[in-house]
C-alpha cells in the first residue's frame, strides 16, 4: 500500500469574479523511501499542494490518504520546511526547534536531548543560543530543517527549501540533504521537495511530478534512476532534465 | 454618501447618546460628595505622587488585559473586524472629558458614595484615555504576523495556548511599548482633569499631584506649584530611564528582520546626555538578572507538572471555549440591557422644555472646530518639518523621540492658569489660549506618530533616492513626505481626538473667583456643568459634539486612511 495517496484533489479560491481554480484534479502516490520532487512555473500551485499534503489548507475536492486513511487536518506525521525558513525571531535556534516538540507534549528533558541531537545534526553545534538575526541564510535553514527533523517525521515536507539562499550555500545544503536523508539512523525516510529549479529536482528526487500552470494539473511523471552522487554535467542527466523542460514548456 | 454609511452613522450616534444618558440618569442617585480637607504642604507631595501613580498604574493595567483581549479578537476574521474596530474609531473620537461628570456619578451610585466612587471614575477617565490606542496596536501587529510563521505553528500542530504565547503575544510587544509610552503620556495629560470633580455643587478633589496642582495655583502658592511641578518631571523622567528605555532596547528582540529602516539603534538613547544613555541597556541587563533565579524555579516548577495528554487538552480546550462563548453573550446581554435603557433615558431627557441657551450650540460649534482647526495647522506646521528633520538626520531622531516623550507628557493643564494669565494678559481675549491649550492636547499625538512613520521608512529606499543624486527638496517631495502620509492620517485621527477633549478644558476655565470663557460648544457644556447644573444643556451641548465628531469620522478621516492605506502604504 501506498505511504500517501492523493486522489483527485482540486483547490478553488473565491475570487471577485467567480472561483480562482488553483489545482485541478491532482491523483499521484508516494511509497515509503522515495525522494518526490514537484516542479513546475511559478503560480502552478505547488506549494499549494505541499499544504493541502500537510494539512494546513484543506482541499476543495478529493481526498489524501496516509497509509490507506483519510486524513482530515493537519497529518502529524509530516514536517514542513518552509522557503522562507518561519523562525521566531524571538525564540533561539534551541527553542525554535523545540517548537514543534513542545507542541506535541513531548516533556522538556526529552526536548533538549531530541534538539541538541538534531542541532548537531544539520552541523550548527554550538549555536544553541544564537538568535535568527545574527544567522545566515543557510544557517537559518539548517534551524528549518532541524526543528522538522526533531519531531522525527515520517514524511518530510520541503517547499522550495533553497531557493531564498545563494546558490554556494544551497549546493552545499543539497549534499547534505542527501548525507541525512541516507544515513542509517535517519529518522526520515520519505521526502516530498516542491522546486522551481529543474536541476535540483534531477540531482536530488527518485521521481519528478511535473505541474503545469493554469490552473495547476499533473504534466508528468518521470523516474530518475541514475546513481546518487549524480554528475550534473552527464549525458542521462541533461537529457533528463530537457524531458522535463519539455513537458512544462508543452503544457504552458 | 450612500444609505449604508448613514445609517451606520447614525446607529453609532444613538449608541453613544444612549450610554451617555444611562450615565446621566444616575444623577438623581449620586450622593452629594464630600472632599475632605485640601492640604497642600510640600510634605504631602510623595504621598500625593505615589497616589498619582498608583492610579495611572491601576488604569494601565486594566487597559492592557482588555487591549490584548480586545485586539486579538478583532483579528480574528473580517466579521469580528468589521464590528469592533469602528468601534473603537468612535471610542478614541468621542471627547471622554465631557464623559467625565457622567462616569462619575455612575460609579459613586455603584459604589454609594465614597471615596471608592470616585477613585474608580478617575481611573476609568485614564482607561478610556489609554486603552483604545493599545487596542488597535495589538490588532495592527496581529494582522502583520507573516503568514508563514503562522503556517510554521499550524503545521507542527501547535495548539491555541501555544500559539498566542510563543506567536501573537510576542508579535505585539513592539506597537505595545511604543504605544504604551504615548498611552501615559495621554494619562498624565488628564490626571489633573480627573483628580479634580467639580459637578453642580459637588465638590471633591482626590488626593494627588493633579489637585495638588490645581489647588496651590488657586491658592497662589507658587512655591508650591513648582515643588509640584518639579514632582511630576520627576516622576516622568525617572519611568523614562528606568522603564520605557529598557523596554525599548527588549521590544527590539521581538521585531522582524525584514522590517527594514526600523533603525539598528533602539529609539531611546539620549544622545545628548551620553551617561544616561547607557542606562537603558544597564538597567534591562540588571532586571534580566534580577528576574533570572525567580524565572528560573518557576520553569524548574512547570516542568515538574506532568505533560497533559490529548485528550485533556482538548478537553480543557472545549470548556475554554465554551466559558469565552458564554462571557460574551453575557456582555453582548448587559450591553443590549444599558443601550435600552439608555434609551429610555435619552427620551425622557430630551422631553422637557429646551434651554434658551441651546440656540447658541450651532454658532459655538462653528466657532469650536474653527479653533480646532487653527490648533491642528499649528501643529501639522511645526510637527511636519520636525519629522522631515528626523528623517535625515539619524542623532536628531534619536534624541527627539525621549523629549518628546518627556515635555509631552508634562500636562499642560497644569500650566493652564499661567499660560491663560499670560495671554490674556496680553492679547486681552481668551480665544489665543484656548487655541493654544488646545494645541498642547494635539501636538503631541502628531508628533509620535509622525516619528513611527519616520522610523518605518525603508532605508534602501532613501539610499536610492540619494544614489540617483536627489537633492533633499526633492527627496522630502517625492519619498518622506508619501511614505508619512498614513502617518499622518492616523496621527490626525488621534489629534483630533486629544482636540476635542482639550477643547472642553481650554473654553472655560475658572481661576480665583474669575471666570474666562469663549463662544464655544465646550463652554456651554462646561457652564452647564459648573455653573448651573442643568442636566438638559449639559447632554445638548455633548450630543452636539458626539454628532459632529463621528460625522467628521465618517466623512473626513474614514476616506482619508483609505486612500492612504491604499497609495501610499509601502509593502
Amino acid at each position: 500500500m501506498a505511504l500517501l495517496e492523493l486522489r483527485q484533489v482540486s483547490k478553488s479560491y473565491p475570487h471577485a469574479k467567480g472561483n480562482l481554480r488553483v489545482l485541478n484534479e491532482i491523483s499521484f502516490s508516494v511509497e515509503r523511501g522515495e525522494f518526490v520532487a514537484i516542479v513546475g512555473p511559478s503560480g502552478c500551485g505547488k506549494s499549494t499542494l505541499l499544504r493541502i499534503i500537510n494539512g494546513i489548507i484543506a482541499p476543495t475536492a478529493g481526498q489524501v490518504l496516509y497509509n490507506g486513511q483519510q486524513v482530515d487536518g493537519i497529518n502529524p506525521e509530516c514536517a514542513m520546511v518552509f522557503q522562507s525558513f518561519a523562525l521566531l525571531p524571538w525564540l533561539s535556534v534551541k527553542a525554535n526547534v523545540e517548537l514543534g516538540l513542545e507542541a506535541r507534549g513531548v516533556p522538556p528533558a526529552e526536548r533538549e536531548r531530541l534538539a541538541t541531537l538534531y542541532i548537531d545534526k544539520v552541523g550548527l553545534d554550538g549555536f544553541e543560543e544564537a538568535y535568527p538575526r545574527e544567522l545566515s541564510g543557510g544557517m537559518k535553514q539548517r534551524v528549518g530543517l532541524a526543528r522538522a527533523l526533531a519531531v522525527e517525521p515520517a514524511v518530510l515536507l520541503m517547499d522550495e527549501p533553497f531557493s531564498a539562499l545563494d546558490a554556494l550555500t544551497a549546493i552545499g545544503l543539497r549534499e547534505e540533504l542527501l548525507d541525512i536523508w541516507q544515513a542509517p539512523d535517519s529518522p526520515v525516510e520519505t521526502i516530498i521537495m516542491v522546486t522551481h529549479i529543474i536541476e535540483e529536482a534531477v540531482e536530488l528526487a527518485d521521481r519528478i511530478l511535473v505541474l503545469s500552470a493554469g490552473p495547476g494539473r499533473l504534466a508528468g511523471d518521470l523516474r530518475v534512476d541514475l546513481a546518487r552522487p549524480r554528475d550534473r554535467r552527464s549525458e542521462p542527466f541533461n537529457s533528463l532534465t530537457d524531458k522535463v523542460f519539455s513537458l512544462i514548456e508543452e503544457r504552458a | 454618501m450612500n444609505a449604508r454609511r448613514l445609517i451606520s452613522g447614525a446607529v453609532s450616534i444613538l449608541i453613544v447618546a444612549a450610554l451617555l444618558a444611562l450615565f446621566f440618569s444616575f444623577r438623581a442617585h449620586a450622593p452629594h460628595l464630600h472632599g475632605p480637607r485640601f492640604s497642600v504642604s510640600v510634605r504631602q507631595l510623595p504621598y500625593y505622587a505615589f497616589c498619582s501613580f498608583y492610579r495611572m498604574l491601576a488604569a494601565y493595567v486594566l487597559a492592557m488585559v482588555f487591549s490584548v483581549a480586545y485586539g486579538m479578537a478583532a483579528a480574528r476574521g473580517r466579521r469580528w473586524e468589521r464590528v469592533m474596530i469602528p468601534a473603537i474609531d468612535i471610542a478614541q473620537s468621542v471627547p471622554v472629558i465631557g464623559f467625565f461628570p457622567a462616569a462619575v456619578y455612575f460609579f459613586v451610585a455603584l459604589a454609594h458614595g465614597g471615596r471608592l466612587g470616585v477613585e474608580m471614575a478617575a481611573v476609568f477617565l485614564i482607561f478610556t484615555s489609554q486603552a483604545w490606542n493599545l487596542a488597535l496596536g495589538v490588532f495592527e501587529s496581529m494582522r502583520t504576523i507573516p503568514d508563514d510563521l503562522r503556517q510554521a505553528l499550524e503545521a507542527f500542530g501547535a495548539s491555541a495556548w501555544l500559539r498566542f504565547r510563543k506567536l501573537s503575544l510576542p508579535a505585539c510587544v513592539p506597537k505595545l511599548v511604543y504605544n504604551s509610552i504615548l498611552s501615559w503620556v495621554a494619562g498624565w495629560y488628564f490626571l489633573i482633569a480627573c483628580e479634580i470633580i467639580t459637578v453642580g455643587p459637588s465638590h471633591y478633589r482626590l488626593p494627588g499631584l493633579g489637585s495638588y496642582l490645581m489647588e496651590a495655583a488657586d491658592r497662589g502658592r507658587s512655591g508650591e506649584i513648582i515643588a509640584g511641578l518639579t514632582m511630576l518631571l520627576l516622576i516622568i523622567v525617572l519611568m523614562d530611564l528606568m522603564v520605557w528605555q529598557p523596554l525599548t532596547v527588549w521590544a527590539e528582540k521581538f521585531r522582524y528582520e525584514f522590517a527594514s529602516g526600523a533603525a539598528g539603534e533602539p529609539m531611546g538613547s539620549l544622545g545628548m546626555l551620553h551617561a544616561l544613555s547607557a542606562l537603558g541597556p544597564a538597567v534591562y541587563r540588571t532586571a534580566r538578572f534580577v528576574i533570572r533565579p525567580p524565572a528560573a524555579l518557576l520553569r524548574v516548577l512547570l516542568a515538574g507538572l506532568p505533560a497533559l495528554d490529548s485528550t485533556t487538552r482538548a478537553r480543557i480546550a472545549r470548556a475554554a471555549r465554551a466559558t469565552g462563548y458564554a462571557a460574551l453573550i453575557a456582555l453582548w446581554l448587559i450591553f443590549l440591557y444599558a443601550i435600552f435603557k439608555g434609551l429610555a433615558a435619552l427620551a425622557h431627557a430630551l422631553s422637557g422644555p429646551w434651554p434658551d441657551q441651546a440656540r447658541l450650540i450651532p454658532a459655538a460649534t462653528g466657532a469650536s472646530i474653527l479653533r480646532i482647526v487653527v490648533a491642528y495647522s499649528i501643529s501639522l506646521g511645526w510637527t511636519l518639518p520636525c519629522a522631515l528633520a528626523a528623517a535625515d538626520n539619524v542623532r536628531f531622531r534619536r534624541w527627539l523621540a525621549p523629549i518628546a516623550e518627556i515635555v509631552g507628557s508634562m500636562p499642560a493643564t497644569a500650566l493652564f492658569p499661567l499660560i491663560v494669565l499670560f495671554v490674556v494678559e496680553v492679547t486681552g481675549g481668551m480665544n489665543l489660549a484656548s487655541i493654544l491649550l488646545i494645541l498642547t492636547g494635539m501636538q503631541w499625538y502628531l508628533l509620535f506618530n509622525l516619528l513611527a512613520g519616520v522610523n518605518q521608512i525603508p532605508e534602501d529606499l532613501k539610499e536610492a533616492a540619494h544614489a540617483y543624486g536627489l537633492n533633499r527638496l526633492a527627496i522630502w517631495r517625492k519619498l518622506t513626505v508619501p511614505a508619512l502620509v498614513p502617518s499622518i492620517v492616523t496621527g490626525s485621527i488621534t489629534a483630533w481626538g486629544g482636540g476635542w477633549n482639550a477643547l472642553i478644558l481650554s473654553e472655560y476655565f475658572s481661576y480665583r473667583g474669575k471666570t474666562y470663557k469663549v463662544l464655544g460648544l465646550g463652554a456651554l457644556l462646561d457652564a452647564a456643568t459648573y455653573e448651573t447644573g442643568d442636566s438638559m444643556m449639559i447632554l445638548l451641548s455633548l450630543l452636539s459634539m458626539v454628532v459632529v465628531v463621528v460625522g467628521l469620522n465618517r466623512l473626513v478621516w474614514r476616506r482619508l486612511y483609505n486612500v492612504a492605506t491604499e497609495r501610499y502604504r509601502i509593502d
